[in-house]
């Protein structure tokens, strides 16, 4: 696009809004709150009703005054439209708050300039208090399939010598221009709000509410529409009372959505750079102005989405460094010009597209620079592929699980999980899913970060449609149910060998029969606790599975575990055993541990995530009962486990299956929590001693003020772990973290009680092998500000530079260091079978300790310190507490 | 899956037990008055008085002067040195008690005390710090013949430029004793307890590290005694502060210095501190020469590194967070109310109405006219909304929303005495919380060296050992509790002059108040 044409698109936008006689704000109306976002998207369009459960986990994340969906991508016949027109028309939808101005609006915005292929109300329950999410009548939403009228078309072109631009685009252009429009007069700029577009695009709605999302799909009847992508948001706005839907997200310019979870610290910077270009918002949310900015840089200026998204969270320090020259110089530029328009404070965006040029859906997400809101991502492979992005992982699983309930080829279990590390050189904080029709003609998605480098997904294409082999696997096969039983006196160990070694070989239907054998052996109350055992070292440990893809073999592993465990005897029965099974319906039969109950179960489902009816409330009342062996199962997010025993607490355990939620052990004083799978947000804050094992990645300000404890983690924390540590925590991170590990960390001297982090810097390869990482640690800051405790990295080829230290200082490892750590890689050795002499082993030779760890420690930085404190007399007054 | 704003509306059951740790027996404060002489053998005093060598030791000054100036202890040769702080100065003139004018001798002289220009500065006048030790020394405001000028200070705005507009008469003739000063704290209705204080403040946080040992001891002991409470700040709690378990209010702040999950179960109010009003958005700071080894040790850092609590919590960015954070809190304390303390940005309306949507029990609004020494200049006086200013805006923006009465309303930041109390819950708030004052009544002379080195001359806000043993617990207790007696009864003595009952009626009359600025109202009479 040259220079000319933007001029001359900028300058016909200029009375757009000025209609009236308005000045423009570019203040901030109300103060957004957080949410929750969601976004996925699959090649097989996916009825709506698959919003409903992320939505529904997400529920805390709002506060049910906004909620909103937008789907891309429908099925032509369920709009009934033809194809030509789904593809070729534009889908207007006006939401009228008042009913009465529909004619009015029509004949002044819509019929003169259109011609409609179809117009229609979008059906409605008959009574919206039937819905207890609702908090305020919907909108009637009316959906207009258009396009502009050639004449119009041409005299618009004409007056504002758009003759250099395509004729979609300028359509394209009218479109949005009548939108802003019809806003102009119906919404913006009225006292009473009576009508606005919610949505002006190609193949995209958006329908928002006062309530939570999923009474969307609900009040609309929309529960059956199939679209490719789906993305949804619950709105927390902290004003109070609420009566329309305006100010609720996604937003939408043209073929884009965003929903959004953050706050802009410079909206008004952001809205004064729009304003310049005669963009004004008027909704008067961040949200809006974010979608315009992505919209001009999009379709006025032409940026190739790269350039997009670097405008949006530029590149920064140490990552800016090790970017390619040629790219230093245009993201310099791309710094200089967008500098103002970059959006500054926590802010985490979903963003789907239609790309009707190119034939092509996108959804994205991006995260800002410094990583302060929650983000996951997950690729779900196979026949069916599913791309997911969420705010926590937990409703990844409920969309996944609500997915695959309805198609067997879709696994309730991601190919892979992953964060993005904002402003990044390494994926540049976003990860792209694309969609369209491959060769074949078979819609295929991939997924890219923002740099054009693929998602690597593991190994394995052998895929597993379980339900009717599982049928077939008991007739055949007797020797392996018979190993299996012979073996499993001999103890968990010899057994769980037994089904390493066999499992590269097996089918699926030998591993769900061999999971299923130890599942009915677990009836047996003296086997129940070997059972359990094996089958979660095969759900948390890494190893070899053939040609099999891991998540089926997972699914299977899992499935099993659920059915011993659903197996357990129940608090009210005599049975013999260990263990007793609770769960929601039967949490009033609570009651003191008998003899030899040594266990209660949790089924964790149908408990709220927090407050009174949570089932850490649970736990808590059971604790105090007498009970210090716990196992949570079945977890969609429910927060807060293991919090509240208080101290003295070191007789107790607590296992956690599935998706475990924020909080989790956070304050501990004694017991030991393990998670078995990926952890989300807030971990193990101030804990204060006990141990804490993680057996995948965990999430965002683990161990924030930890003040002592050991803890261990299987593969990576995201975002600032460790901030403000005291104490002596000893924590063992075998992953990487995304960046600022250990800020302000104040944990004393190691050499004397202090605490200390070991990152390994490694990662498991498709056969379960240990394979070290790009960069141990990829952050611009490692360390910094702190002035106690120490820092291990395991480092053999010397890529942490002393430019990611801000307070921090490399020292020689010593013997003495080496013989604190030790114990605790023999420890991590133990938990997840990641073997200290493999940590040693460098491109296949062993070295020594000193050749493959680094040590930081503290430096003392002069205007941090005092030399006047020196020893205290003991004094009856300030004596030690 | 249980929709959590529903819930919040029905009340529910009262909690289960909280925690299977024993609670520690409770120490009783009684409230009683009792002098509390200054702990300095020449008090800093208004005047001065010199004794010449022409004295013959008659002794007439002693028998003249009713408040006790002049003291010849038996078995002394010469008079002890003048106790010039209970010297009411020249307007002893028109009593017929002026020992200058009566000395045989004339060998008396008063001069005014040139020292008092230096205490003290625009907010806090000297006439005010010294009624404000004369109120902790006597338990009742000081007599009327001091003159001080102490229900406003100089600062040319904020509280010192509003005013109550008295009555000639009130309409209802009122006694103290029908008088109701105490305000609840719990106006959730969620099955959580009701708490009630008997006058409507509390004391604010100032953590072990910023001041003594001793000084947060009788700030405890001082709100023990009228059942009202006093706040930990954020820096631990120590062991010996759990007698007054029920009367603490333990702070988990940005640092997370010394919290714990066993501390949060020993309270009944917890507060999050977001931000303080005299420093918004700067985190918390303790510079390193107060990082004494007892204090590193309770925080479990390194001795003699400055700690710095960052803003704002590393885990909340946003209002879910916030809920989140506080659900986790009411989940380790079942008993416990929320309090969230933030500062006044502009926009301090939205994060009210926002920390009430996610559970809040109590807003502390911290204005920008507190902070003690610690607190940059630079950021004392330029960055909070002057508190008088977000009372207002919060109390209606509340009352528009419909929740006013669903939640309680503290303010700080430079509260003073009991006609700024008074002031602030006209102006909309339902108490308050107080800092400095309470220092000030242990002998604090305002001089803003609260930083520097190991902290406080007069060995309040310091932890050094030598110094904190300059102040005596039981002396501090007392001059807490005498302030406070003294400023119920202030309070109580304007609530009967505008014959309103309670407390809780005076709560957002703004129609009593009258602002200098905005009036041509001639100051009314006090």
């Amino acid at each position: 696009m040259n220079r000319q044409m933007i001029e001359k698109l900028l300058l016909s936008r200029q009375n757009l809004n000025s209609g009236l006689g308005l000045a423009m704000p570019t203040t901030k109306g109300e103060e957004e709150g957080g949410c929750g976002v969601v976004g996925f998207c699959c090649t097989e369009p996916v009825a709506a009703r698959h919003i409903h459960e992320p939505s529904k986990q997400m529920h805390n994340r709002g506060n049910g005054k906004g909620g909103g969906i937008a789907a891309l991508g429908f099925v032509p016949e369920q709009l009934g439209v033809s194809r030509d027109v789904l593809d070729n028309y534009y889908m207007v939808h006006v939401a009228f708050l008042d009913t009465g101005v529909r004619a009015e609006l029509e004949r002044k915005y819509i019929t003169p300039y259109f011609d409609m292929a179809s117009s229609r109300q979008l059906e409605t329950l008959d009574d919206w208090t039937s819905i207890p999410a609702l908090e305020a009548k919907p909108p009637d939403v009316w959906c207009y399939f258009v396009r502009v009228k050639p004449q119009i078309l041409d005299a618009f072109i004409t007056k504002n010598g758009f003759s250099l631009l395509s004729r979609d685009e300028a359509e394209d252009e009218f479109l949005s221009q009548q939108s802003i429009k019809l806003n102009q007069e119906f919404y913006a700029s009225l006292g009473d709000k009576k009508a606005f577009v919610m949505s002006y695009g190609k193949n995209i709605m958006i329908l928002k509410v006062v309530g939570y999302a999923e009474a969307i799909t609900e009040y609309y009847k929309i529960d059956d529409l199939r679209a490719h992508i789906w993305i949804a948001h619950q709105r927390f706005p902290t004003k109070g009372r609420v009566w329309h839907p305006g100010g609720a997200h996604p937003f939408g310019a043209m073929n884009t959505a965003l929903v959004h979870n953050g706050d802009f610290a410079n909206y008004h910077s952001v809205s004064e750079y729009l304003a310049q270009r005669h963009i004004y918002p008027q909704f008067l949310t961040d949200t809006e102005v974010a979608v315009q900015l992505f919209d001009l840089l999009d379709r006025t200026y032409h940026y190739p989405l790269e350039y997009i998204i670097e405008s949006l969270a530029p590149t920064s320090e140490l990552d800016f460094d090790r970017l390619p020259k040629e790219k230093q110089r245009i993201y310099r530029a791309i710094q200089a010009t967008q500098i103002h328009s970059s959006p500054d404070g926590p802010w985490f965006f979903i963003i789907a597209r239609n790309l009707p040029e190119e034939k092509k859906f996108q959804l994205m997400g991006i995260t800002d620079t410094a990583m302060l809101r929650p983000q996951v991502f997950a690729f779900n492979d196979g026949e069916v592929q599913v791309g997911l992005i969420c705010s926590e992982k937990q409703a990844i699983d409920a969309t996944l699980l609500s997915m695959s309930r309805e198609d067997s080829r879709i696994c309730p279990i991601a190919d892979r999980y992953w964060n993005a590390r904002g402003g990044s050189h390494t994926d540049g904080g976003s990860f792209i899913f694309n969609l369209e029709k491959n060769a074949a003609g078979k819609m295929r998605l991939t997924c890219a970060d923002k740099f054009g480098v693929p998602v690597q997904l593991p190994a394995g294409t052998e895929v597993s449609s379980l339900s009717e082999e599982i049928k077939m696997a008991h007739s055949d096969n007797n020797n392996i149910e018979n190993s299996i039983r012979q073996l499993f006196d001999a103890g968990s160990h010899i057994v769980y060998e037994y089904m390493l070694n066999s499992l590269p070989a097996w089918s699926f239907s030998e591993v769900s029969l061999a999971c299923e054998t130890i599942r009915s052996l677990a009836k047996d109350p003296d086997k129940t606790a070997t059972a359990i055992e094996v089958l979660t070292w095969l759900n948390d440990r890494r190893y070899a599975s053939g040609t099999k893809k891991r998540k089926h073999i997972l699914q299977i592993v899992r499935e099993a575990l659920h059915q011993l465990f659903d197996g357990l005897p129940g608090l009210a029965e005599s049975t013999a055993s260990a263990y007793r099974l609770i769960g929601y319906a039967s949490r009033e039969l609570l009651r003191e541990p008998l003899n030899g109950e040594t266990t209660l179960v949790i089924d964790t489902k149908g408990f709220s995530p927090e407050g009174n009816d949570c089932d850490a409330t649970l736990l808590m009342d059971a604790y105090f009962k007498g009970w210090r062996r716990f196992i949570s199962f079945n977890c969609a997010g429910q927060r807060f486990t293991g919090c509240g025993l208080g101290p003295e607490t070191h007789d107790v355990t607590i296992d956690v299956y599935d998706s475990s939620g924020d909080y989790l052990a956070s304050g501990i004083d004694g017991l030991t929590v393990t998670v078995h799978g990926n952890a989300q947000d807030q971990l193990g804050q101030i804990i204060k001693a006990g141990k804490l094992v993680i057996h995948g990645d965990t999430g965002q300000t683990f161990l924030y003020g930890a003040k002592g404890g050991s803890i261990y983690v299987m593969g990576n924390a995201a975002g600032r772990p460790l901030i403000n540590s005291v104490g002596k925590p000893r924590v063992v991170i075998n992953g990487t973290c995304l960046d600022f590990l250990a800020e302000s960390f104040m944990a004393g001297d190691v050499f004397n009680g202090g605490g200390f982090v070991i990152l390994n810097g490694v990662a498991f390869d498709d056969e379960g092998r240990l394979v070290p990482l790009r960069e141990p640690y990829p952050g611009s800051n490692l360390f910094s500000l702190a002035s106690g405790g120490a820092l291990y990295i395991r480092d053999p080829g010397n890529r942490v530079v002393k430019q990611q230290l801000n307070g921090g200082q490399f020292m020689p490892l010593t013997g003495e260091d080496w013989d604190i750590i030790l114990p605790y890689l023999q420890e991590n050795e133990r938990l997840f079978g990641i073997k200290v002499d493999d940590l040693l082993t460098v491109d296949g030779t062993k070295r020594t300790p000193t050749e493959v760890y680094r040590k930081i420690a503290p430096t003392q930085l002069a205007a941090l310190s005092s030399k006047k404190v020196e020893p205290e007399k003991q004094s009856a007054l300030v004596a030690d507490e | 899956m249980a929709d959590s704003l529903v819930q919040e509306n029905k009340p529910k059951q009262i909690l289960q037990e909280n925690t299977i740790n024993t609670l520690v027996p409770q120490v009783e404060v009684p409230r009683v008055i009792k002098t509390a002489p200054p702990r300095y053998r020449n008090e800093i005093a208004k005047y001065i008085i010199r004794r010449s060598s022409e004295c013959t030791l008659c002794g007439k000054c002693a028998q003249v002067c009713p408040y006790g100036v002049h003291v010849l202890k038996p078995g002394y040769k010469n008079f002890a040195a003048p106790r010039q702080h209970v010297c009411i100065g020249p307007s002893c003139q028109q009593t017929g008690h002026y020992c200058v004018d009566l000395c045989p001798q004339k060998a008396l002289k008063m001069v005014e005390n040139r020292m008092l220009k230096c205490p003290g500065d625009y907010r806090w006048t000297p006439d005010m710090l010294l009624a404000t030790w004369k109120m902790a020394e006597t338990g009742a405001p000081p007599l009327p013949e001091y003159g001080y000028d102490y229900h406003t200070g100089a600062s040319g705005g904020g509280f010192d430029r509003l005013r109550f507009k008295f009555p000639d008469k009130p309409e209802v003739e009122l006694t103290e004793d029908e008088i109701d000063t105490s305000i609840e704290l719990n106006h959730r209705d969620d099955g959580r307890p009701q708490i009630k204080i008997d006058v409507p403040w509390y004391g604010g946080g100032m953590s072990f590290g910023s001041v003594s040992n001793i000084t947060q001891l009788s700030k405890a002991r001082a709100a023990t005694a009228f059942n009202t409470f006093t706040c930990t700040g954020e820096g631990g709690y120590m062991e010996r502060m759990r007698p007054y378990d029920e009367h603490v209010i333990t702070q988990v702040a940005t640092g997370l210095f010394g919290v714990r999950e066993e501390t949060i179960q020993r309270v009944r109010i917890v507060e999050f501190k977001y931000a303080q009003g005299a420093k918004p958005g700067l985190g918390g700071h303790l510079l390193a020469d107060k990082v004494t080894p007892t204090v590193a040790k309770m925080r479990e850092t390194v001795t003699g590194i400055s700690l710095f609590s960052p803003f704002p919590f590393h885990s909340v960015y946003s209002i879910e967070d916030h809920k989140k954070h506080m659900d986790w809190i009411k989940h380790v304390n079942r008993r416990a109310l929320i309090s969230t303390k933030v500062s006044t940005p502009a926009d301090v309306d939205m994060v009210a109405v926002g920390s009430y949507s996610a559970g809040t029990h109590i807003v502390h609004l911290d204005g920008g006219y507190g902070g003690t020494g610690a607190a940059p200049d630079i950021a004392k006086k330029n960055i909070a909304m002057p508190i008088e200013y977000a009372i207002v805006k919060v109390h209606r923006f509340l009352e528009q929303e419909g929740i006013r009465d669903k939640v309680t309303l503290i303010c700080s930041g430079g509260l003073r005495t009991s006609h700024d109390i008074a002031k602030a819950i006209a102006l909309g708030a339902d108490g308050v919380v107080i800092g400095t004052a309470e220092l000030v009544a242990l002998g604090c002379l305002r001089c803003a060296r609260c930083e520097s080195g190991r902290g406080c001359p007069r060995g309040i806000a310091t932890t050094d050992p030598e110094l904190s043993e300059m102040v005596n617990l039981d002396w501090g207790t007392q001059r807490i509790i005498n302030l406070y007696s003294a400023w119920r009864k202030e309070l109580v003595d304007i609530l009967i002059r505008f014959g309103i009952r309670s407390v809780r009626e005076f709560r957002g009359r703004t129609d009593l108040l009258t602002h200098l600025d905005y009036t041509n109202d001639v100051e009314h009479h006090q």
